[in-house]
């Protein structure tokens, strides 16, 4: 996923709009395309989507810790499907924290599961009111449209 | 039982000066007797007569520790079981985790986002298992509110597999009781192509419905389904036809406008593996399997799995 995005923008396949998402945005990382793959395969996606979140939005911010110690959205290993909402709400609470402490208004998710933990769950039980967008779709919404 | 104090900590509660507390000791009016590390050691039950003397209560927590009979009382309780530890299930020393390298240090437990709920703790999980403590550790729910995130494993200094160890905690679960819909949506997903059962003719016309909503606004548009030699084989999560069908479009305007030659297989073309989470590693393999059968059928050169 990331490689292709990565491939698109530097083969000038697709351009983009950075005058859309004009407001403070951050990135999460997501546990198996960063600290698991960097296990498995030897190589952890922790800058490639953030290099694409910051081809599309001009006021990028880091959560803090970023990358490898990054926290969990709270929902991965199946837990968005699994009968815990309160342990899985309670874990959410350090993501929230990292995403309040931002400041930003939008958070890139690159994940199908982080994306609901955040949108669906986290934004409403700590307040954050905040957009959450796939990595993809803040592509989508970027295209600039043919030169 | 005993009461350890330092001279300063014991004047600071009595609100006496030092040097009173050591006239004490030494005219033997406080039974106490040096100890390690400038400490002092008396009968819990002096420290209370000199509390009732002096019109105090004693520090709450300094009296929880059993009293002599109680704990001659168990003493003589022969007929508990002993536990032997030592004997090393198979079930979890051939797991690839290395478990046994585990020094306690407890890293992982300061790095988990969740110990302490409901007892849970990483490290003790590994502890457990190396102490044979099988079936107590397969009787909870600690794998399954561990959501794999890995922090343990960053942190942990001898490079064990916990990851790997709590999912192979999960794998033996019995099918029938693992929480959630997962199992059953590894089941669907055998049985029917996708973790939620949509048939191909309902999932082939949406496709073809949308393709065409989206051709409005890209011209000339349309969603290609099994087209033989595309480069790019394109999976879908499943909640995406069943619940936000128009949030399939971000990536399809994106193919559109690179240009992108590419794919959706008719059937089998969910791209969310279950088999992972439920610890059944067999359902994994077909799943995956399926993906490659796909790949080949289809003469894909790459897989797009946005989950």
């Amino acid at each position: 996923m990331f490689d292709l995005l990565q491939e698109y923008i530097d083969q000038d396949r697709i351009r983009l709009d950075r005058t859309i998402h004009t407001g403070r945005t951050t990135y999460h990382d997501p546990c198996n395309y960063g600290r698991r793959s960097q296990q498995l395969f030897g190589h952890g996606y922790f800058e490639e989507g953030r290099a694409i979140t910051r081809a599309c939005c001009p006021d990028f911010v880091d959560m803090q810790p970023p990358g490898a110690d990054n926290y969990c959205c709270g929902a991965g290993g199946g837990l968005w499907s699994m009968p815990y909402a309160a342990e899985r709400v309670f874990h959410g609470r350090l993501k929230a924290r990292q995403i309040r402490e931002t400041g930003a208004r939008l958070v890139i998710a690159p994940c199908h599961n982080c994306r609901d933990q955040i949108l669906r769950s986290l934004n409403r039980e700590y307040e954050l009111d905040i957009e959450v967008k796939y990595l993809w779709q803040l592509v989508a919404d970027s295209l600039a449209g043919p030169s | 039982m005993t009461y350890t104090f330092r001279v300063s900590a014991l004047a600071a509660e009595f609100g006496v000066h030092r040097n009173t507390i050591r006239n004490w000791i030494r005219n033997g009016s406080l039974p106490a007797r040096p100890g390690p590390g400038r400490q002092y050691v008396m009968e819990w039950e002096a420290y209370r007569a000199l509390c009732e003397r002096y019109g105090r209560s004693p520090r709450p927590g300094t009296d929880r520790v059993k009293d002599p009979a109680m704990l001659q009382q168990m003493a003589g309780k022969a007929d508990l079981p002993p536990v032997f530890l030592g004997r090393r299930s198979p079930t979890f020393t051939e797991s690839p985790a290395w478990i046994e390298s585990c020094l306690a240090c407890g890293s992982c437990a300061a790095a988990c986002p969740i110990s302490g709920v409901d007892g849970l703790d990483p490290c003790r999980i590994i502890r457990m298992a190396l102490l044979d403590l099988e079936e107590e550790l397969l009787a909870t729910d600690w794998p399954w509110k561990c959501t794999l995130c890995g922090r343990c494993e960053e942190s942990c200094p001898m490079a064990v597999g916990i990851v790997g160890f709590m999912r192979h905690i999960r794998s033996l679960r019995d099918r029938e009781r693992v929480p959630g819909p997962i199992h059953s949506g590894v089941t669907t997903c055998l049985e029917r192509g996708n973790n939620l059962g949509i048939p191909e003719q309902d999932f082939l016309a949406l496709l073809d419905d949308l393709g065409r909503e989206l051709a409005l606004s890209c011209p000339g548009f349309t969603v290609p389904v099994d087209r033989y030699g595309a480069r790019l084989l394109v999976t879908i999560n499943s909640k995406e036809p069943f619940t936000e069908p128009d949030s399939m479009k971000w990536w399809w305007r994106i193919f559109h406008e690179a240009g992108e030659s590419w794919t959706i297989a008719s059937s089998n073309w969910e791209g969310v593996n279950w088999g992972f989470f439920s610890g059944d590693d067999e359902a994994m393999r077909t799943i995956v399997g399926r993906m490659v059968d796909n790949l080949q059928r289809l003469n894909c050169s790459a897989l797009l799995l946005p989950e």
